[in-house]
């Protein structure tokens, strides 16, 4: 028999019946409910991870700092927190590339992050990251050349990874603002690479 | 002894004090770490019915020890709620090779994070 999926409105309505009767029952609090999901939604996620990634770009002691110790130098921006308690950051080279995955579950740097995308908690990703990580990343439209090391990091236990994606070409005069702009998730991830700037437009205005 | 766990409502100052400072997993050992950065390690063979953090993909598999990440709660015992059991966690390097065999690329490599009572010396 097929795998049917319920329509989502159905899945809404169920979590709506157990978050009534768990706040009914005293189990839950909706105010820290609220205070939590106001936590993700308005102030944790990769804009904290690009923050450490941009400055390890213009500053090459807290580079330094950050790949020896990630969780005291994440700690210095004050942005550790829940499920970054004990971070690693592992950095790309032109000879080295790094891949974060969970195996077991789907552990990843919510503090740093935000929340995990779907597919980082997908059974395919999971399995196939560690099984067979240049087609995954082909996959992702990112080509690895055969002289460039993959390396896959299994977070499985409870330290958490972030990628220090290389810096792109034709960025040397940006600021460190302007810098944190340009780094994506999937960067930080290991899924992709951070774009150049867009070229500014050749049409005279 | 098992571990006993708060049924209490989590509280908004509570909520906001987790997702500040986390969750503490450190834990303290007597015992100096089993292994060394620069060991070679099998991962045991083994097949648990109960919960643990040793993936059948790394069991049996020669790797290094790259590094030596201090001693954390041992959560194949925690989600028993059978104590804490600190121990040394490492960072293995396994060659992709090693665990794929020669159809994976000969560069490529596979760290993952596993405790003293996942590995034993070769």
């Amino acid at each position: 028999m097929a795998h049917t999926h319920r329509p989502e409105s159905d899945i809404a309505l169920r979590v709506k019946a157990i978050e009534s009767l768990l706040v009914e029952k005293g189990i839950v609090d909706p105010a820290t409910l609220d205070t939590i999901i106001d936590a993700y939604e308005h102030r944790i996620g990769p804009h904290n991870g690009a923050r450490i990634v941009a400055k390890a770009w213009v500053d090459a002691d807290y580079k330094q700092r950050l790949l020896a110790d990630g969780t005291s130098a994440i700690a210095e921006l004050d942005l550790t927190g829940f499920s970054s308690e004990h971070m690693v950051v592992v950095e790309n080279t032109p000879q080295v590339h790094n891949l974060i995955v969970c195996t077991l579950c789907s552990c990843y740097p919510w503090a740093i992050l935000g929340l995990p995308p779907t597919w980082y908690k997908s059974f395919a990703y999971r399995s196939r990251a560690v099984i067979e990580p240049r087609k995954v990343l082909q996959e992702f439209g990112l080509d690895i050349p055969d002289d460039v090391e993959i390396r896959v990091w299994d977070s499985n236990a409870d330290l958490r990874y972030l990628v220090l994606p290389e810096r792109p070409a034709g960025t040397a005069g940006l600021s460190e603002a302007a810098l944190a702009d340009l780094v994506t998730r999937n960067a930080m991830i290991g899924t992709a690479q951070v774009p150049p700037p867009e070229p500014p437009s050749t049409l005279a205005a | 002894m098992a571990i006993e766990t708060s049924n209490e409502c989590m509280s908004v100052s509570q909520a906001k004090a987790l997702l500040k400072h986390g969750v503490e997993c450190r834990g303290v050992s007597d015992d100096p770490p089993q292994f060394q950065v620069g060991d070679v390690v099998r991962a045991k063979v083994m097949h648990p019915i109960t919960y643990t953090r040793l993936p059948r993909y790394v069991r049996g598999k020669i790797g290094t020890i790259t590094k030596v990440h201090g001693v954390y709660i041992f959560p194949d015992t925690m989600g028993q709620r059978l104590g804490t059991k600190p121990q040394y966690v490492y960072s293995v390097r396994f060659a992709a090779q090693e665990l794929w065999g020669p159809d994976a690329a000969s560069k490529d490599v596979l760290h993952i994070d596993l405790f003293d009572d996942h590995l034993e010396a070769t």
